[in-house]
């Protein structure tokens, strides 16, 4: 039943490339408004990542390496547009997923456990990714890793 | 229309695909690029090893194929957006569509010079 309704709103809707806004208030509501207003920020901020570690850094001769990271993760501005855009982009891209599971997995059970798994996931992921940006610390000289 | 492997498809539903095949793309990358990032914390040996997995032919043209990716999610989500907020401007979703398609084919005429220009003849 589920299936048979969100593929005739595909049909009828091919102008779209993503679902139409839901008709009552809520959660799904809320998640259509925040892939519209991530994805405003994210034209800028991840089409802005992209311009500088692939365009302006070939440009100007620089290389990504350690001391690039130190000497930009030095600045707060850049931790913060780092720390945002990390933020954004997982939960815009997740949440996009989820809606993509949701249109193939008719089967409610497993619709369930594969969603369910994919937010588990997801969410160990994004700590880590915060983890990076939050304790990194810019001044160290030399650290000794383990493959040092 | 376009005819692929004997289905009929129209441009708005391939731009429709694209844009969750880009999607799920971008976010696979995501994914791999913490656990790559995450070395900075291990210090400077270890995470400039980890960048020289960019540095080949190989990876670059993943770089490239990221770039178009997001370039493409971009322009073809702006569309969307404006569609969703001023509904009349679905008379033009063709234009719009193709407008997509062939801006993010220009933008990645530059942007794949300049990306892989340590690999071409003249780079």
């Amino acid at each position: 039943m589920t299936s048979r309704t969100r593929a005739r709103v595909i049909y009828t809707n091919p102008s779209r490339a993503a679902r139409p806004k839901p008709e009552a208030s809520g959660r799904e509501r809320f998640w259509w408004y925040f892939m519209r207003v991530s994805g405003l920020a994210l034209v800028l901020l991840a089409l802005g990542h992209m311009f500088i570690m692939h365009v302006l850094v070939v440009l100007t001769g620089d290389e990504i390496n350690f001391a690039f990271v130190q000497s930009r993760w030095g600045s707060p501005f850049w931790r913060i547009y780092d720390f945002a855009l990390l933020v954004l982009a997982f939960l815009h891209g997740v949440n996009g997923a989820r809606v993509v599971i949701g249109d193939y997995v008719t089967h409610r059970t497993a619709r369930s456990l594969v969603i369910g798994l994919l937010l588990a996931i997801s969410g160990i992921w994004l700590v880590l990714g915060m983890a990076i940006i939050v304790f990194f610390d810019p001044t160290t000289q030399s650290v000794s890793g383990p493959l040092s | 229309m376009i005819n692929l492997f004997g289905y009929r498809l129209s441009w708005a539903q391939l731009a429709w695909f694209g844009h969750r095949a880009s999607g799920l793309g971008v976010l696979l990358f995501l994914f791999l690029h913490i656990v790559e990032t995450s070395t900075v914390l291990l210090g400077p040996e270890v995470y400039d090893f980890t960048q020289t997995f960019y540095q080949n032919l190989p990876a670059k043209l993943g770089e490239v194929m990221l770039m178009a990716a997001l370039v493409y999610h971009s322009l073809n989500g702006l569309r969307v957006i404006a569609m969703d907020f001023w509904p009349s401007l679905t008379v033009y979703y063709r234009p719009l569509t193709y407008g997509v398609i062939g801006a993010t084919v220009v933008a990645m005429i530059p942007l794949g010079i300049i990306m892989t220009r340590g690999y071409l003849p003249w780079g």
